[in-house]
């Protein structure tokens, strides 16, 4: 059960977080120069990797565990939440549906501005935006699963979750841009919300001394919990519209 | 300071208000558990108080962008 929660939700956040990664690194390679995207791509992914070697075992190894859960816990909730919020907000239509797609576009357009250097000069402004942008997304993608593989058994299907969202995420890119724009991202987020902050409270209780009840399959009533919250505050907030509209 | 500003974003979040529930959510729990012991009725039903908690944070962060929305 937890192993298929851990592998599904680290797949989705970290599907998400590089898909909107990607839409930076594809706008500044087709506004500006491939080989410049990639090398500031590049070098977000060295860096993240040296990160993700250093804060899994210095977390897993340094923290006890009951503090190492509540700190994980912590963590899920901090994303979990803000993703559940956003999603709660873009589904009562209080907030503009979630699209890479348009983050590309835009992305593209803003860089249009800047000239680019002629040939066989580095394009400092591209690498920039590439590795800002690889940088931003792949810190979230690290403390996802760093977060997710702490607890005992989750390494090994959070990795897998996060490489299998790596090769979907790298198939999207080699296909172009038609399909980034046909997900349904506003759910997928909406979702991976839930999941998140499921495991943020799962790990939190636990490491502040919790059993719970049926173990490991408690995820799945506090998935069904955060659902049934979060459905009775969009319908809440989907009757309150009107009146913010007339306020705004 | 404009990449520190969006590494602040992207940890905490766009809000005070959630990081913050967060917090109080966590710390409330852990004054709780530690006031009722190690073998009391926390041990059982300490984490459905927490899922209590984190939804009032979340709907205090969501009436908060209510609020701004209004004004």
């Amino acid at each position: 059960m937890a192993f298929t929660l851990t592998l599904i939700g680290a797949m989705l956040a970290c599907g998400l977080e590089m898909l909107e990664a990607l839409a930076i690194v594809l706008a500044v390679g087709i506004t500006r120069r491939f080989r410049d995207s990639l090398i500031g791509a590049a070098g977000a992914a060295l860096a993240l990797a040296a990160l993700a070697v250093v804060l899994g075992p210095v977390l897993i190894s340094r923290v006890p565990l009951a503090p190492l859960r509540i700190l994980i816990g912590a963590f899920l909730l901090l994303f979990g939440l803000e993703w559940l919020r956003k999603g709660v907000l873009r589904l009562a239509h209080l907030r503009s549906p979630s699209n890479s797609f348009k983050e590309f576009v835009e992305e593209q357009e803003s860089l249009e501005s800047l000239p680019v250097p002629p040939a066989g000069q580095p394009d400092w402004a591209g690498r920039t935006i590439a590795f800002k942008g690889v940088l931003l997304e792949g810190v979230e993608v690290i403390l996802i699963i760093t977060a997710l593989g702490a607890r005992p058994g989750g390494l090994a299907p959070a990795l897998i979750g996060g490489s299998v969202a790596l090769v979907a995420v790298i198939l999207v890119g080699l296909v172009l841009h038609a399909p980034l724009a046909r997900l349904p991202e506003t759910h997928l987020k909406y979702v991976v919300g839930i999941v998140l902050s499921t495991f943020g409270v799962f790990f939190a209780a636990e490491g502040l001394g919790v059993t719970w009840p049926l173990s490991d399959a408690a995820l799945l009533y506090l998935a069904a919990g955060f659902f049934l919250i979060s459905q009775l505050q969009i319908r809440v907030l989907t009757r309150e519209r009107p009146a913010v509209a007339a306020a705004a | 300071m404009s990449l520190l500003r969006q590494l602040r974003k992207l940890v905490l979040g766009e809000t005070w208000s959630l990081p913050l529930g967060v917090a109080v959510a966590l710390g409330a729990a852990g004054i709780v558990r530690a006031v009722d012991g190690d073998d009391g009725w926390w041990h059982h039903a300490g984490g459905f108080i927490l899922l209590g908690l984190v939804a009032l944070a979340l709907t205090g962060s969501l009436a908060g962008a209510l609020r701004a929305r209004g004004r």
